[in-house]
Parts: structure tokens; C-alpha cells; sequence
């Protein structure tokens, strides 16, 4: 059999998974998305005290998030942008009501570095949407300082009993633009 | 059988089960047949009462956790089944009231009188099993195997439609706190503790 070598994961996901770990979280919900499959390996490799649960649909992982915290854990649900979307209502009817805690990580579409028109739209729409709904949100500002910014924002959420939402912007995840001719 | 006799049927079969209810009427024949503080009731989320089911039945293994849904609801998210299917937790039992309608907002169709059958959904989702129930009695039994064999179970209750009376409290952040408390989840007790 051959044994592959770990691939290694680039600094913004490895930041990511130290991010939540810090923060108690030891269970991911997730909807996936290309950036987010580096997070998933990092996870598998590195960190086999954290379950990872796919969801079919964002809404429905926001639902087996808040029945792991009834259960005494702390969720980490992480999906792309687009799925905010169908998440709002799970938010907004029974996270922020009933002061279910989350820690919510959100990689971009439609921000800088955004090849397909069809996800501006809604990657313009996300931290509107989250102040609108009154969920904090800050956006990661560089590879280096994720782990600190997700660690912070987990933090917060479970102390606090607010679902918080860290972004994870393209500049950061996709850094080379694919340009389609 | 109505809902509401139905769920009264089943109040001391709960025990120390934790109960989950889907929003609505639902909810409210939980509360009618007997307000309880390892009841979680939910104000809204049409759809995820099964995914919170779920969630609650990973995080405490030991813990017999019981859904009540309807099938307008699980209609709204049937991609849960499926993550039933995959994640099997042997401790989480669904059951679907199905009445053939969207009983809390007028009694419009449901699906379920047109041909759809949820309990063939669920077995399709890969959900070993899956049973209905059509009388108290039925349901009954269904219970007795539901505490022999383990879960995930599927049981589809074909119920009919009544008017509820009463609601439960509306103070969800109550609904919660007492629920974790009643269920010994651990951050329950760390009102203003660590981060």
C-alpha cells in the first residue's frame, strides 16, 4: 500500500481549524464548498477529536447545530456564502430567539477575486444580511490573523449565547483570481 | 386517532426522554398533553425539528431523544432523512404526524393525500426502521418496538387534525434554559462562566 505524505494546508485553513479548536468547538457541521475542502483535510488530519457532519442543505445544518449545543456542545457550521441565503430563517426563528450559540464561518463568494457574476449578488448581500439579523460578523483580514479572529469570534458567541459569524473573504482563500477566457 | 389523543397516548412512555416538537400544533398538543421541562419547544424553524433531533441525539449518546414532527414539516426539509440515514444515531425516534395538512396555518393539503408516502421516503433515505401506526393502539405497539430495537426509527402516525386550546410558554430563551437543565447538558450550567 502506498502511504501518501500529508498534503499541507494552506495558512488561512490550518488558521481556521486552530480558530475553533480554541474555542471549545469540537463538532463542524458543514455544506461544502471548494476553499472549505482545505479546512475538511486539515481537520482529518490534524485535529481527530473534531467531528465533522455534512449537512444536505445550510438550513438543515444550522438545525443539527442548535441540537448539538441543546446537548451540551459547542457547533462550529461552516458554509459558503451562497447557502446564507437558505440559512435565514433557521437564524432568525430559532438561533437568535432562543440565544443558540454558533460559531459560523462563511467563505466568500462574490467578493474580490470572483470569477462567476451569477454569486456577486448575494457575496454583497452577506454582512447586510448578518447586520440586518443582528448576528456580528467580522470578515478575517489576512492568512496570518484567522486562527486569532475565529478563536475570538467563537469565543464570544459561546460566552455570550450569540451565534457569531467569521468571513472568510477569496482575497484570503482563492488568492490567485481564475480568470475564464 | 387525533394528534392531540395520540400525544396524550404517549406521555408516560416519554419518561425521561428528551421530546422535541415541531412549531405549531404540533407543539402545542406536547404542551396540552402535559408541560415538562426536557420538552423543547420550538416558535419557528419550520422543518428542522428532525435536524435538531438529530443534533441533540449526537451530542448525548445515552440520551433517548423523540421528534415530533409533522409532515407538512418534514416536507420542508427532507434531506434530513438522508443525513438520518448516514449519521444512524440508534437513540433518536422521528415520529410524523401525519393529518394530510398544513394543520397551523388554514388545513391545506399536504402532499401525503396526493400520493407521497414519508414512510417510504424514509426507507428510500436509508433509514432501517421505518414503520406506521394508525390507532392508539397501533402506536402503542410501535413504541414497545421502538424500545427493543434500536433507532434511528421513522414512525409515521396517521392522526387527524384538531384544534389545539392552549400554547406553550412563548419565552424561548425559558424553553431552552429549563431544557438543557432537564437534560443535564453541561453548558446549562455556565450562565456567565468561561469562554
Amino acid at each position: 500500500m502506498l502511504a501518501l505524505a500529508p498534503m499541507s494546508s494552506p495558512e488561512w485553513a490550518a488558521g481556521v481549524c486552530a480558530g475553533l479548536h480554541a474555542a471549545g468547538s469540537r463538532h463542524v457541521v458543514y455544506v461544502p464548498d471548494n476553499p472549505l475542502s482545505h479546512v475538511l483535510r486539515e481537520l482529518r488530519q490534524n485535529y481527530p477529536d473534531v467531528e465533522t457532519t455534512i449537512a444536505t442543505r445550510e438550513e438543515e445544518a444550522f438545525g443539527i447545530a442548535a441540537g448539538l449545543y441543546l446537548g451540551g456542545k459547542r457547533p462550529t457550521v461552516m458554509l459558503q456564502s451562497s447557502g446564507l441565503g437558505n440559512s435565514l430563517n433557521a437564524l432568525t426563528s430559532l438561533f437568535v430567539p432562543y440565544q443558540i450559540p454558533a460559531l459560523i464561518l462563511i467563505s466568500m463568494r462574490g467578493d474580490a477575486n470572483e470569477w462567476n457574476a451569477a454569486q456577486v449578488p448575494m457575496g454583497r448581500a452577506v454582512a447586510p444580511i448578518l447586520d440586518a439579523i443582528e448576528i456580528p460578523n467580522v470578515s478575517a483580514a489576512s492568512a496570518e490573523s484567522v486562527a486569532d479572529t475565529v478563536a475570538l469570534v467563537g469565543k464570544t458567541a459561546f460566552s455570550t449565547r450569540r451565534a457569531g459569524a467569521c468571513l472568510l473573504p477569496r482575497r484570503i482563500t482563492v488568492p490567485a483570481p481564475q480568470v475564464i477566457a | 386517532m387525533t394528534r392531540l389523543e395520540a400525544t396524550r397516548s404517549m406521555t408516560a412512555w416519554f419518561g425521561d426522554r428528551a421530546v422535541v416538537a415541531s412549531l405549531g400544533h404540533p407543539a402545542y398538543d406536547l404542551f396540552a398533553a402535559g408541560d415538562r421541562p426536557a420538552n423543547f419547544y420550538t416558535w419557528g424553524s419550520m422543518g428542522l425539528a428532525s435536524s435538531i433531533g438529530l443534533g441533540l441525539a449526537m451530542a448525548q449518546p445515552a440520551k433517548r431523544v423523540v421528534v415530533l414532527d409533522g409532515d407538512g414539516s418534514l416536507l420542508m426539509n427532507l434531506g434530513s432523512l438522508a443525513t438520518i440515514g448516514w449519521v444512524r444515531p440508534k437513540n433518536l425516534v422521528v415520529i410524523v404526524w401525519d393529518n394530510g395538512v398544513y394543520g397551523t396555518t388554514g388545513g391545506q393539503d399536504t402532499a401525503t393525500v396526493h400520493g407521497t408516502n414519508l414512510a417510504g421516503a424514509a426507507t428510500a433515505m436509508g433509514i432501517s426502521n421505518v414503520t406506521t401506526a394508525e390507532t392508539i393502539d397501533g402506536l402503542a405497539r410501535v413504541l414497545d418496538r421502538v424500545d427493543a430495537e434500536p433507532g434511528p426509527w421513522v414512525v409515521v402516525a396517521k392522526v387527524t387534525e384538531n384544534m389545539p386550546a392552549v400554547k406553550p410558554p412563548l419565552d424561548c430563551v425559558y424553553i431552552k434554559q429549563r431544557f438543557m437543565a432537564a437534560i443535564g447538558s453541561p453548558e446549562a450550567a455556565t450562565i456567565g462562566g468561561p469562554a
